[in-house]
């Protein structure tokens, strides 16, 4: 049933020549997810370009801050540019769905220069998602077709996670202290 | 012909949830459509990294009302990979039975303002009648209309006996009997057809390019339903059946979701009668340590296939939730479905994605 081919890895192996640690786990129900880290992140065009020619569709991409492990920073094993799980580096995760398995493709991008090639040119519903993390984490999409925000509002400055941001400002839920001083006031007490 | 730019949104379009379309029309015709979006949204991902692995269930279950049980129930799945946890054999079936259950009630809905679009109010009344025959179901067997709270990690936390078996059977021989007239005036009055039919159309070929999911792919002749290519819970021991159809217009979604409801008053039927005699759940009481670690989990909710990514560092905490609802992909192909449409059919056509704003925002 699975359209995952048995010479996947060496596929990825060719599409990523700056290397990539491949793994894979199959569940009791036959489904299969398989982890691609590339060791380059200049690969991901050519990975995600072999995944489309697997007759993948993207399903979705998820961008996060991975924290560092207790103790000293670290260098990532497999990474030849050596970046360090310090808690301001970037990990984009991209996950392809091949026939309801999934292949995941991640990325650790470089330290100073969280910069990343768009893959909307290649799969059309890269759109909102790369919108998305270009205005949650402090990554710039090179080569998106519309990069305009698409939830948080212009005024808002980007990298909203990488911020602390009142909870209040964010929702514009200023309405919140008009309501304390309803209760207080009912309360009897000075607002 | 004058050309004209419209604002359509960002309140009440077709449901009561803000959504804005700049709508660009030639005389009458839509020309072409930008989607701003943003009005609402909670920020859910960041505060499911403030919440332990546990407290999650009960956030992600009110992202949404309409597919609250797919949200904890996804969750649920990605953690249970983490930690190396497979169900009991009686969990797997409940879990589709709460599922199928929300899919027929949520289906329900999106036909309902189907007919209130096109000014069909009676009927309207009439679906939303039979709809609260599932309204019931839920709150006699879980305890509430709308989140049901049935998942945890390792299982559910509800239980049928011999009573609410033969109660919920009940229940659904009515929707069903309902159900089968229901779907047969929208397949064949006039009235429906003609508000319906080569409206808000999306080709196969589109669909792919959009990368659409759930009824709407479904709709446009793209046979993946999770539940088979992927399955989870029970559904690699049940029959399910895929239904497609090839126009892509509104109606064949509709077409979709009435036979998606057929299929599934059928599934539960079929997991009642196969409910094995296990445990409901992995753990009695306990709360397990989550290991480090990450997973992908996917499901068929109502609108198509819903995935998680959750990875865990070992703390009660979660590193990094991320979800993506189907409607997050359905969207951006009304760019298409509404060029060459009518101004009165852009709310029949938004309505025809079955949008859901608060799983889009988060």
């Amino acid at each position: 049933m699975s359209i995952l081919p048995d010479d996947l890895e060496s596929r990825l192996r060719a599409a990523a020549p700056g290397g990539i640690t491949l793994t894979s786990r199959t569940d009791s129900k036959g489904v299969t997810t398989l982890w691609c880290m590339l060791a380059d992140s200049r690969d991901l065009r050519g990975a995600a370009a072999l995944a489309k020619a697997l007759g993948a569709r993207l399903s979705t991409i998820t961008a996060l801050q991975p924290k560092p492990p207790k103790g000293a920073p670290e260098a990532v094993p497999g990474a030849s540019a050596g970046p360090v799980i310090d808690g301001k580096l970037h990990e984009i995760a991209y996950h392809f769905d091949l026939d309801g398995d999934t292949l995941t493709v991640l990325v650790l991008l470089p330290q100073d220069d969280a910069e990343i090639e768009s893959l909307t040119p290649l799969f059309r519903n890269a759109d909102w998602t790369e919108r998305e993390f270009m205005e949650t984490y402090a990554i710039r999409v090179v080569g998106h077709p519309n990069p305009q925000r698409l939830f948080v509002d212009e005024s808002i400055d980007p990298a909203v996670l990488e911020r602390l941001i009142p909870f209040s400002a964010l929702v514009n839920a200023a309405s919140s202290k008009s309501l304390w001083e309803q209760i207080m006031l009912r309360k009897g007490a000075k607002a | 012909m004058s050309t004209y730019t419209i604002p359509v949104g960002p309140l009440h379009v077709a449901l009561e949830e803000p959504m804005y379309f700049k709508v660009e029309l030639n005389g009458e015709t839509v020309s072409s459509v930008e989607i701003t979006a943003g009005h609402v949204h909670r920020g859910i991902e960041y505060l499911a990294t403030k919440r332990t692995l546990f407290q999650d269930i009960t956030l992600v279950e009110r992202i949404c009302s309409l597919c609250s049980n797919s949200h904890p129930e996804v969750y649920c799945m990605a953690v249970e990979q983490i930690a190396g946890v497979t169900l009991p054999p009686r969990g797997e079936y409940l879990r589709v039975i709460a599922d199928e259950i929300k899919r027929v009630s949520s289906h329900l809905f999106n036909v309902a303002i189907l007919a209130h679009l096109i000014g069909f109010d009676s009927l309207f009344m009439h679906v939303m009648e039979t709809r609260e025959i599932m309204q019931d179901i839920k709150e006699t067997l879980f305890g509430n209309r709308m989140d049901i709270a049935v998942n945890c990690i390792g299982g559910v936390r509800y239980d049928l006996d011999a009573d609410a078996i033969a109660f919920l059977t009940a229940q659904l021989d009515r929707v069903e009997a309902a159900l089968g007239e229901i779907a047969d005036l929208y397949r064949n009055n006039n009235s429906i057809r003609l508000r319906t039919r080569g409206v808000g159309v999306l080709s196969q070929a589109d669909a792919v390019e959009f990368g659409v999911v759930g009824p709407v792919a479904r709709a446009s002749g793209i046979a993946y339903d999770v539940r088979v290519k992927a399955p989870y819970a029970a559904y690699d021991k049940l029959d399910v059946a895929v239904h497609t159809e090839t126009d892509g217009d509104v109606w064949a979604r509709a077409m979709v979701r009435f036979k998606e409801m057929a299929t599934a008053l059928g599934l539960i039927r079929q997991a009642v009668a196969a409910l094995p005699d296990t445990p409901i759940a992995f753990f009695s009481h306990e709360r397990p340590t989550i290991p480090a670690g990450e997973a992908v989990a996917k499901c068929e909710a109502p609108r198509g296939e819903l995935i998680y990514y959750v990875r865990t560092d070992g703390s009660t905490k979660p590193e990094r939730v991320k979800w993506r609802v189907p409607s997050l992909l359905n969207w951006e192909a009304l760019r298409v479905m509404m060029v060459g449409a009518k101004v009165a059919d852009i709310a029949l056509i938004v309505n025809s994605i079955d949008p859901c704003i608060s799983c889009t925002e988060r």
